[in-house]
């Protein structure tokens, strides 16, 4: 292998070994890579296989003494079939869309305004990140308090005035997963604002000055300059974001459990309360692993999608 | 001129208000935990109260607030430190090489960032059980080290990749090691990047809490655990789960607000 930057050094005569610097360079690199990738493998990729090799299995450590019996697809079937399984599915859909969805046009609204650069603004973003530095179990908690009917701040008045029913709006099957999104957009919007501001402000100045003396207006500029050119950074916090909602678990875990009537309950909180509680190890690893099918599959879509963006801006 | 002035105080009364609005959860947790048991069952709720720190010396009495506090430090900062260890030199490694599956092996961390968790805890939890750490800080913390390692990798990757090679090719014409180039040339170069990956690696696992609820015991169980296994119990009130919940959030709260530079750094360039 030659090199073009290092090419000089290749001829110092190497200390010691009797390897040429190139040689030793590489090794070096490898050496510092590989604790990281041995460890990765060994605690995230073998459990995932496990996860793999346990979903073909009845394996129920609370039933007949934990043994294993292999049981094909069987697993899977049963998830198929299962309705609380399908409507964790329909739910983490549901949640994850409408959850990016809100923090995406709030997210962009917010960016917008902190636009500007200044004192000021940087103030403003600090204070406006504090949502996402708290505790997920906190942040649940303090909705639920919020939004308790006999005396939290936001649910007394709802249910008062008879706007959530007398049991509020988290006990109720129609308005529980709107909430709980509500509360995940609350935590969350604030990093999509963030992501998009930093993309705003490494957009070229000169353009964004040309398209205002041509005398465009802000609504045109924006549509016409601002939202092509900030497209992959949209699609980053987009990406970010779908990945990290669907595998929503701790504020729903705390505000409803998952209910009423599984109502909000996720993949992630379906896979847990069957692999953990009910100890139903082959059926929860099938839960795990369909939970990963669905993230690589919309990883897959994004990526489509950002190439064929890509593309498109490149002919332009 | 003028027409921009009033502009920009449009937006700054704007954001504030905004900021008003979206702060107040935040404000209500802080003066609940200040509340006497009284007001805060108050029906129809009111903001007025008399502080008290009655909350506070509850939870003294309640739980074991410095277990729980100590609970938490050693699994975030076991968790930061071995991801730091294996992270940063792994990330400066794929930056380096001209290896062709470098960029691979980055794409590969950044997948295992995004494996959501269930899938890797049930085997996880049975391993650690067969091993005998199951309810110890080593098996919370050998976990979270393989997203947080995750993260700082890439991240790191994309810090050592926005550097010039430049200085330590100089370094290494003068005679300077291979391992000198990269810990005393390059890796001073990217302090900012270390501390916006630890900032981050301290509030993954310090707010973490679906892995030490099934992997840690009823004595190594940190705050985030404590929290929600208090909120059942008869003698918890919100006022003194908002006491407790104040040494959960208020640390990282603070960090956040203090190391702001890093932590947006972070933010944006961790994901990029």
């Amino acid at each position: 292998m030659t090199t073009t930057s290092v090419g000089s050094i290749d001829l110092a005569p190497s200390r010691a070994s009797g390897l040429r610097f190139s040689d030793r360079r590489k090794l070096f690199l490898v050496a510092l890579a590989l604790p990281a990738i041995l460890y990765v493998v060994l605690v995230a990729v073998w459990p995932l296989a496990q996860g793999i090799w346990y979903s073909f299995f009845d394996y129920n450590l609370l039933r007949g003494g934990g043994r294993r019996t292999f049981v094909g697809l069987d697993n899977y079937i049963a998830l198929w079939a299962d309705a609380t399984a399908r409507r964790a599915v329909i739910n983490t859909f549901l949640f994850t869309f409408g959850a990016v969805t809100l923090e995406f046009v709030i997210g962009l609204g917010l960016a917008l305004l902190l636009w500007r650069d200044g004192r000021f603004n940087r103030i403003c973003l600090a204070f406006l990140l504090i949502p996402v530095t708290i505790t997920p179990i906190v942040v649940g908690l303090i909705f639920r308090a919020l939004l308790a009917v006999d005396y939290g701040f936001f649910g007394y008045y709802l249910a008062e005035w008879g706007i959530s029913g007398p049991r509020g709006f988290l006990a109720n099957t129609t308005t529980a997963l709107p909430v709980v999104i509500l509360i995940d957009v609350w935590e969350w919007t604030p990093l999509v604002a963030l992501i998009l501001l930093a993309g705003l402000k490494s957009l070229p100045t000169d353009i964004l000055e040309a398209a205002a003396a041509d005398g465009a207006t802000a609504l045109q500029r924006f549509r016409m300059v601002v939202l092509p050119l900030l497209l992959p950074t949209v699609f980053l916090a987009l990406v970010l974001r779908v990945m990290d909602a669907f595998r929503v678990f701790d504020i729903i875990f705390v505000t409803t459990g998952g209910g009423p009537a599984d109502a909000t309950t996720s993949l992630m909180l379906y896979g847990v309360k069957q692999g953990l509680e009910f100890f139903n190890i082959g059926f929860a690893s099938a839960i795990g692993n369909l939970t990963i099918l669905c993230i690589a599959l919309m990883c897959a879509v994004f990526t489509l999608l950002i190439r064929r963006a890509d593309v498109r801006a490149n002919e332009r | 001129m003028k027409a921009r002035t009033r502009q920009i105080a449009i937006e700054r009364t704007a954001l504030i208000v905004i900021l008003a609005i979206y702060l107040m959860p935040v404000l209500w947790l802080v003066t609940t935990a200040y509340k006497p048991p009284r007001e805060i069952f108050s029906s129809p709720p009111s903001f007025a109260f008399t502080p008290t720190m009655f909350n506070f010396q509850r939870i003294f009495e309640l739980f074991d607030v410095w277990a729980l506090l100590k609970s938490s430090l050693i699994i975030s900062l076991g968790t930061t430190v071995l991801s730091l260890l294996l992270g940063v030199p792994a990330g400066y490694a794929l930056a380096r090489s001209k290896s062709r599956y470098a960029i691979l092996v980055a794409y590969f961390f950044l997948a295992i960032r995004t494996v959501p968790i269930i899938a890797t805890l049930i085997p996880f939890y049975l391993m650690m059980r067969d091993i005998g750490l199951l309810g110890t800080w080593w098996a919370v913390v050998m976990i979270n080290t393989t997203l947080n390692c995750a993260f700082v990798t890439w991240m790191m990757f994309s810090y050592f990749r926005a550097l010039p090679r430049d200085m330590e090719e100089a370094a290494l014409t003068d005679g300077c090691t291979l391992w000198g180039s990269f810990y005393r040339v390059a890796l001073p170069m990217v302090v900012p990047g270390i501390i916006a990956s630890a900032l981050f690696c301290i509030m993954f696992s310090w707010n973490d809490f679906l892995t030490p609820m099934f992997l840690t015991g009823p004595d190594t169980k940190p705050l985030s655990v404590a929290l929600l296994a208090a909120f059942g119990t008869k003698d918890i009130t919100w006022g003194t789960l908002g006491a407790l919940a104040h040494f959960s959030t208020v640390p990282i709260v603070l960090m956040a607000l203090f190391l702001n530079r890093y932590f947006v750094q972070g933010l944006t360039r961790g994901v990029q």
